[in-house]
């Protein structure tokens, strides 16, 4: 196939490269987050927070190649479809660093708490949901895989059922204050990986747009309640 | 049924298009052919122009896709060895049937040219000239003032109206040519290239010029230039060449379809630049 617009295209790839590199750092501070909280390993939980500029520097280096590909390139069709994902992705990507970066400020926050392991437990196994949608998100965005996007809000269900059930486990710590100083902000961690894993079923809705030219919700409305 | 089907299936279902609105035909074509002497131009077009609507030919050159437009006129008549097989509908009947005057077509189905090609006459009788030929009774003077004023030119050379049409620049002699095409009152302006000798500035101004006169007219523009296609028109066609070089539609639509969603691989490779 002739290539008339080479250029372009390669600056597409290299648009998708930096995504995808994104993706990786984001998805791995989400990873560490974890972990700090689960071992109270503070120093790994700034190093999270201080990593998370990496992010944001590809976010604004991201934004910066999309304005002048969209400006100098006027894409249409795929190209303008891919395009559009882009510009959706890496806005959900930096609020996925966020989302690490919250999880990591809050470890520093409960130091020399008294703990609820079952409440640990759930979020580890939170943790260890999400970070392989944010894996699986992005192969279905660079292989332009449907299918395995379409799989993203089965493999979130589980995530929400363990977020809705966070409030009732942190009431039954009781009235030990130390534990609720501890356990409410356990709320917020859950709040957190829901969230992250809603931002892996929206990278998957981009890339049904970006395959299919129609946007659809994967959840609908009226059956989601744990978005 | 594959991923894809399935799941624009259920996203179309759920979203209604309220752009939506009933288009009357202006013109179609069936089955149209267009032979130069052994050679098929154009092949088994069905295409339907719609009423007071922009409609694009895209396509890489020497698709057929000027072939097409001057058949819409039976232009391609004054050509020797063209000939055309299939139909050309305009208010119900073929322009190329028996007992059609193809002057008269002409008359209702202008033409404008890819350069700017005025008389060597005053800017006033250039747009009077067609009118003066057809016999008009009215006042001459009000159809040159009405029509330079829908070309977007009655301002720049009202005072100037007996100097000849050369002393204009090149964007203003394609304005004078839009406006000679529309003094003979037709229904649909065929445009082949129409600003290809032009400067980005004077192409813009054209572009808008189209836009305004689809309110009166249904217009039909061949343009090399896709943007200018997803600029300026409502409906595109994109027309391509089989092996045998003979010039085929691919696709029409929207031109917001095409340009975001083409159905047809050919095109989504010929307007990505990805040829195949």
């Amino acid at each position: 196939m002739i290539q008339a617009r080479r250029h372009f295209h390669e600056e597409l790839d290299q648009l998708v490269g930096q995504l995808t590199s994104m993706a990786q750092l984001a998805g791995d501070a989400v990873g560490k987050a974890v972990h700090a909280l689960l071992s109270g390993d503070v120093d790994l939980a700034d190093l999270v927070v201080t990593e998370d500029q990496a992010v944001d520097d590809l976010y604004s280096s991201i934004h910066q190649a999309w304005l002048e590909t969209m400006a100098l390139q006027t894409p249409v069709a795929v190209d303008l479809r891919l395009m559009s994902a882009i510009l959706h992705l890496v806005v959900t990507l930096e609020r996925m660093g966020d989302q690490a970066t919250n999880i990591a400020k809050i470890v520093r926050s409960i130091e020399g708490l008294p703990q609820e392991p079952m409440i640990l437990e759930h979020l580890r196994e939170m943790g260890d949901l999400v970070q392989p949608m944010v894996s699986t998100a992005m192969e279905a965005f660079v292989r332009r895989d449907l299918g395995m996007a379409m799989r993203l809000p089965e493999m979130d269900e589980p995530v929400n059922r363990l977020n809705r059930s966070m409030a009732r486990e942190i009431a039954n710590c009781g009235r030990d204050h130390d534990l609720l100083e501890w356990a409410v902000p356990m709320l917020m961690v859950s709040r957190a990986l829901e969230r992250v894993g809603d931002q892996a079923v929206d990278i998957g809705e981009q890339v049904a747009f970006l395959l299919t030219g129609e946007f659809q919700e994967f959840t609908r409305p009226d059956t989601d309640d744990g978005r | 049924m594959s991923d894809k089907q399935a799941f624009v299936r259920t996203a179309v279902a759920s979203s209604p298009n309220p752009d939506d609105m009933p288009l009357t035909s202006a013109m179609e074509t069936r089955s149209l052919n267009v032979f130069y002497g052994a050679f098929r131009a154009v092949k088994d077009v069905d295409l339907t122009v719609y009423d007071n609507q922009i409609t694009a030919l895209i396509g890489s050159s020497g698709c057929g896709k000027s072939t097409l437009l001057r058949s819409f006129n039976r232009m391609n008549d004054l050509v020797a060895g063209a000939r055309v097989d299939g139909e050309v509908l305009y208010h119900d009947r073929n322009i190329y049937g028996p007992g059609v005057d193809p002057v008269e077509v002409r008359r209702r189905i202008g033409m404008v040219f890819q350069k700017p090609n005025p008389f060597p006459k005053s800017i006033y009788d250039n747009v009077a000239w067609g009118a003066k030929v057809n016999g008009y009774k009215g006042s001459l003077d009000d159809l040159v003032e009405e029509a330079l004023g829908q070309a977007a030119l009655w301002d720049e050379v009202k005072d100037k109206l007996h100097q000849s049409g050369y002393s204009l620049s090149g964007g203003q002699q394609q304005r004078l040519c839009i406006a000679r095409t529309i003094a003979v009152k037709p229904e649909i302006i065929l445009m082949d290239e129409p600003t290809s000798a032009l400067d980005p500035v004077a192409t813009l101004r054209i572009e808008e010029l189209i836009q305004d006169l689809k309110t009166r007219y249904t217009i039909v523009i061949v343009t090399h230039n896709m943007q200018q296609a997803a600029r300026a028109s409502d409906f595109t066609a994109f027309l391509n060449m089989d092996e045998d070089r003979a010039g085929r539609v691919v696709e029409f639509g929207k031109t917001g379809d095409i340009f975001t969603r083409p159905e047809h691989e050919e095109t989504e490779n010929y307007i990505t630049g990805r040829f195949g």
